[in-house]
């Protein structure tokens, strides 16, 4: 393309860009992607863009920027994802960043993605957008779904309302994609002629205003374009408009809007509402009635109701938890023995026929390779159990009902009901659970769900509560009971992190949080036959396989050092010994001892290897060699073999118990850390998220050992 | 005494230190940093404040007047009041001390900091409505010209504060006509309220507690020597008449309040038209509901009550929205009130 494209854009605007963060030499034209969040934009945006796309933040601001490249018709399109608002009245950050971008970056083409399952909601930013730029296509996205919930639509019908193209599209499966392309490109090389809908009637108290400043602008400028639309926008104080207009006109709409009414928002955005449920309705092609529109009263009626909606959620959630629990015991073996015990071995002959020095294998394969290989052993099976079957529930409909249930407990301590599920997800994953925090769409109540998440005690750590109350708490009553109490423990123990989340989730919100913005706001979808295998395929790729791979790439280097540690001698012991020995008096006064806190501090990385790591440094620091032979990093005793040696070496059940509630009560691992830096953008609430809990475990450990000591009556 | 016992009681030690240093308000830390921002320049600013606020009461200003306000001795108050007089921002009669034009422009802009910083925290955070003139009171003193300008114009340029006070606009203007103070409207008239004093902070409170709103409509019922009866959205509420100044309303031509039905009121399968949302709802809350299309004429059917009680759910144009009792409480009802619905009966 060659600079005479150009010519229509001002140098302003190209500096406007630069400011908005936009080079503007690479580039044909600009595309901007607007929409209301969860409407599949960023479906099409990655339709549109493939791989060639990066993410990075708005220039100055912490709200995510995606942006990438796309050809159609030999032509370079840019296209920005905005940030997705429901309107754009620049109230928060997102809304401002959106706005600044289509009102000073004049993108060539601007995208609408609309939901077609809310169509008149949706409509209420497309025609704040029109308002804006005429350069516009409509996207009519998810058009599937809307089937499914048997509302049928007229694309033709809506573009002639809107007065811009609109294309059907079910981005998920690639329907439409190409229309919408082809769209963009006759719209972006002036093909395709709009006359965008205005929202034209507002209340009585606006219209005496604006008819007040209208006449000014006219008398001013008779020769402007759109005399309304100016006057609108000196009512609400548009900096640009102002700088264009005589002072005359100025000092007229000064004064009116000094008698603007109190609820002039309520009053624009009531007027720009009753347009789209016009526009809604013209575009309704008829509903078929859904088959099971009654089937969700009757379901409804139960699942929330006084009398039955807690022992059934009580039910549901138990099912899934037993389903995982139950259901992960026998790949998480297999697996074991595939990877530690066939494939290690199999990997040290190999490398021994190499002749890979025995340090290097020692690392690699020792430390790096089974750190790996049990994190795998210990975290995939209930994952991919518990993330399919939660996101049923999910796709289902009832995970929002659960929320509309719990909220009045949440409220009291200033949080949002679906922190509930985010909780739950943290059972089966704390980074998966800081990530699904994203359904909570209120500043300060997803913070708290973000930095309280780490008291759901992830599956990382119930081997070693089970492991505990198995060993030391079972062993304090006859054995028949022993299942039941031990049993019992691990169950008090998830119990009291709830009360800790509650407790940390009160604080929070009169404390640092204190100042947040909050909005609370809760949609119950219709219930729909959960799709089973789409369920199971993006459950697996976006929950399962992610944290997978961020526990892996975190837990391989966490090998290597535990074995450094173990192997690497500084005098006449190894650097372990060391630390376990200047540990063992703060270890002592918190209940523990060394060898746990240095596994806590080294297995930071994941809590699946603190067992296997307390194990390896007993063993090490004990000096019984024989039972630690070639096992390297992790390694696997019998039950029954663990509590003799853990009791060997003074090991008693308060420190199993406080073992168990500092598993509970300590800062998360670092994939967790790592997400919720990612999903914050914030060193503040990263850093708080992971001292608060480390804080409240080592009060609850001290407190916990001195009482059990003063009322034992064994000065330690 | 045995070690356990030892650790505890340095650990009770430790934590009476702590609290004793960072207890908020009346910690050692915070007491420090109030008199560490206590400097001249913030001393000065709130004489000028101070002034202004007398003098369009009517009122002159006595150095022992503003020693009371500002907290500080007298020999300090007339100190500060004799600097501002050689700056030639306030004079000096008989009667005592008045603001200069120059001492005016000065105030307007510190009211125009304050009430812009109250805006913003009614608009973008969430700090509670009673604590924003305590933290406008704080930041008013730290940001420059340039930093208030671009304060306003990130937010739009509004011309009223979260309490219904003008904002003056850059240029020092103020709207000509004000509301009128509850204490001015006669028995048997009324109004709706447009400005609430929100000092001290227990009288704001106090009214809040009794219902009265920025927005809600209030008669005069009964007045005495002592108290003021008013109506409150149909409730009858006796208030001091020491509140009295704290109440200003405009429109006192209503003769009549009606008791204004909220979506708090319907039952499930009952279905009302919204009228308003009321005023106390502000920021990001407000933003929400508009956003969801609660706007005046949208017509709400209640739906589901959860099992919790609390959030019920409500069909809002097409989509089941579950909102908290607060929130319901906020969104008033036409007239009309609730109906019942046939459809929405399960």
């Amino acid at each position: 393309m060659s600079p005479v494209t150009f010519s229509g854009r001002s140098l302003a605007r190209d500096a406007e860009l630069v400011q908005l963060g936009v080079r503007s030499d690479q580039f044909d034209y600009l595309v901007a992607l607007a929409g209301n969040p969860n409407t599949g934009k960023s479906t099409v945006f990655n339709g549109f863009t493939g791989l060639r796309q990066h993410t990075g933040n708005w220039p100055g601001k912490t709200v995510t920027r995606a942006e990438g490249f796309f050809t159609v018709g030999g032509a370079r399109f840019k296209i920005v994802d905005l940030p997705g608002t429901y309107s754009l009245h620049a109230a928060s950050v997102d809304e401002e960043v959106a706005r600044d971008m289509l009102l000073f970056g004049e993108p060539d083409v601007t995208i609408i993605v609309l939901d077609a399952t809310r169509l008149e909601r949706n409509l209420n930013l497309a025609l704040q957008v029109l308002a804006i730029t005429p350069r516009a296509v409509v996207c009519l996205n998810l058009m599937d779904e809307a089937k499914r919930h048997g509302i049928i639509l007229d694309a033709a019908a809506l573009s002639r309302e809107l007065g811009v193209p609109v294309v059907a599209t079910s981005a998920r499966s690639g329907e439409g994609m190409d229309e919408l392309r082809q769209a963009v490109f006759a719209m972006a090389n002036g093909t395709t002629v709009t006359a965008p809908y205005r929202v034209a009637a507002y209340a009585p108290s606006i219209e005496t205003l604006v008819a007040e400043v209208e006449a000014a602008v006219r008398t001013a400028m008779p020769d402007a374009p759109n005399h309304r639309w100016i006057a609108l926008r000196l009512l609400q104080a548009d900096a640009r408009v102002e700088a264009t207009v005589p002072p005359a006109v100025l000092a007229v709409a000064s004064a009116a809007r000094w008698r603007l009414p109190a609820d002039f928002h309520d009053l624009l955005t009531a007027a720009t509402f009753a347009s789209a449920a016009r526009i809604a309705k013209a575009a309704e092609a008829g509903t078929v009635r859904r088959v099971g529109a009654k089937l969700d009263v009757v379901l409804d009626k139960w699942l929330t109701s006084r009398v039955t909606g807690f022992p059934l959620m009580v039910l549901m959630l138990g099912v899934v938890f037993w389903l995982t629990i139950a259901g992960a015991n026998v790949p998480s073996a297999m697996l074991a023995t595939l990877l530690l015990d066939t494939i290690h071995p199999w990997l040290q002959s190999v490398a021994m026929g190499f002749g890979v020095p025995a340090f290097v294998r020692g690392l690699l394969l020792d430390g790096v390779y089974l750190g790996t290989a049990w994190v795998i052993a210990v975290m995939l099976p209930p994952m991919a159990i518990f993330f399919p079957l939660f996101t049923l529930l999910e796709d289902f409909g009832y995970l929002p009902r659960v929320a509309f249930n719990l909220d009045a407990l949440f409220r009291r301590v200033g949080a949002h009901g679906k922190q509930a599920l985010t909780m739950c997800m943290g059972f089966g994953c704390n980074a998966a659970g800081v990530v699904a925090t994203r359904v909570i769409d209120s500043p300060r109540e997803r913070l708290v769900a973000i930095i309280t998440n780490n008291f759901s005690l992830c599956n990382g750590r119930w081997p070693t509560q089970i492991l505990m109350a198995s060993v030391f708490v079972g062993a304090l009553v006859p054995t028949a009971l022993a299942g039941f109490v031990s049993a019992a423990a691990v169950v008090s123990v998830t119990l009291i992190g709830i009360g800790a989340m509650f407790l940390a989730s009160w604080i929070l919100t009169r404390t640092v949080l204190r100042g947040e913005a909050t909005s609370f706001s809760l949609e119950l979808p219709p219930y729909r036959p959960p799709q089973l295998w789409r369920t199971l395929y993006t459950s697996l790729i976006d929950r399962t396989l992610i944290v997978l791979w961020r526990a892996i790439v975190f837990a391989a280097p966490a090998g290597a050092v535990i074995w450094l540690i173990a192997n690497v001698s500084v005098g006449t012991s190894s650097i372990a010994e060391h630390l376990v020995r200047w540990l063992e008096p703060l270890g002592g006064i918190l209940g523990m001892n060394g060898v746990i806190l240095l596994a806590y501090v080294v297995a930071i990385p994941a809590n699946e290897i603190v067992i296997p790591t307390v194990l390896m440094l007993t063993v090490l620091t004990a000096g019984v060699p024989e039972l630690g032979a070639g096992a390297g990093v992790m390694f696997e005793l019998e039950a029954s073999g663990v509590g003799a040696l853990l009791r060997a070496n003074g090991w008693t059940t308060l420190t199993a118990v406080c073992l168990m509630l500092f598993s509970l009560l300590h800062n998360p691992c670092s994939t967790t850390i790592y997400t919720i830096w990612t999903e914050t953008r914030s060193v503040r609430w990263t850093t708080i998220a992971t001292l608060m809990p480390v804080a409240m475990g080592l009060v609850v450990c001290f407190l916990v050992a001195q009482v059990w000591r003063l009322l034992a009556g064994v000065p330690m | 005494m045995s070690q356990p016992a030892l650790l505890l009681l340095g650990f009770a030690g430790l934590v009476v230190v702590v609290a004793v240093l960072v207890w908020p308000r009346r910690g050692v830390v915070a007491r420090v940093r109030r008199v560490v921002r206590q400097t001249d320049r913030v001393r000065t600013e709130d004489a000028i404040k101070y002034l202004y606020h007398a003098s369009s009461d009517g009122d002159v200003v006595r150095p022992e007047a503003l020693a009371g306000a500002l907290g500080v001795r007298h020999g300090l108050a007339r100190h500060l009041l004799e600097q501002l007089t050689s700056l030639g921002v306030a004079r000096v009669d008989r009667a005592g001390y008045t603001l200069t034009e120059a001492g005016r422009r000065d105030a307007l802009r510190l009211v125009r900091t304050h009430r812009l910083i109250e805006r913003w925290l009614a608009d973008q955070t969430g700090v509670a409505p009673t604590e924003w003139h305590e933290w406008a009171e704080d930041a008013e003193h730290e940001l420059t010209v340039a930093e208030t300008e671009d304060l306003a114009a990130r937010l739009g340029q509004p011309r009223f504060d979260p309490h219904g006070d003008p904002i003056p606009t850059a240029a020092g203007e103020l709207p000509a006509d004000a509301p009128v103070l509850l204490g001015a409207v006669p028995v048997g008239e009324g109004g709706v309220i447009a400005h609430l004093e929100d000092e001290p902070a227990e009288a704001y409170a106090a009214l809040g507690r009794d219902g009265l709103a920025l927005g809600t409509r209030v008669v005069v019922r009964d007045r005495d020597a002592t108290s003021v009866t008013v109506e409150v959205d149909g409730r009858s509420v006796m208030l001091s008449r020491l509140l009295e100044p704290a109440v200003s309303v405009t429109q006192t031509r209503v003769a009549r309040t009606e008791r204004a039905h909220t979506l708090a009121e319907l039952q499930p399968g009952e279905s009302g038209r919204v009228a308003r949302i009321s005023l106390s709802c502000a920021g990001a809350q407000r933003r929400r509901l508009l956003d969801l299309g609660v706007v005046p004429g949208t017509e709400i059917t209640a739906v589901l009550r959860s099992a919790g009680g609390d959030p019920v759910a409500y069909t809002i144009r097409g989509a089941l929205i579950a909102l908290r009792r607060q929130q319901a409480e906020w969104i008033e009802l036409t007239a009309a009130g609730a109906r019942r619905t046939d459809e929405a009966v399960a």
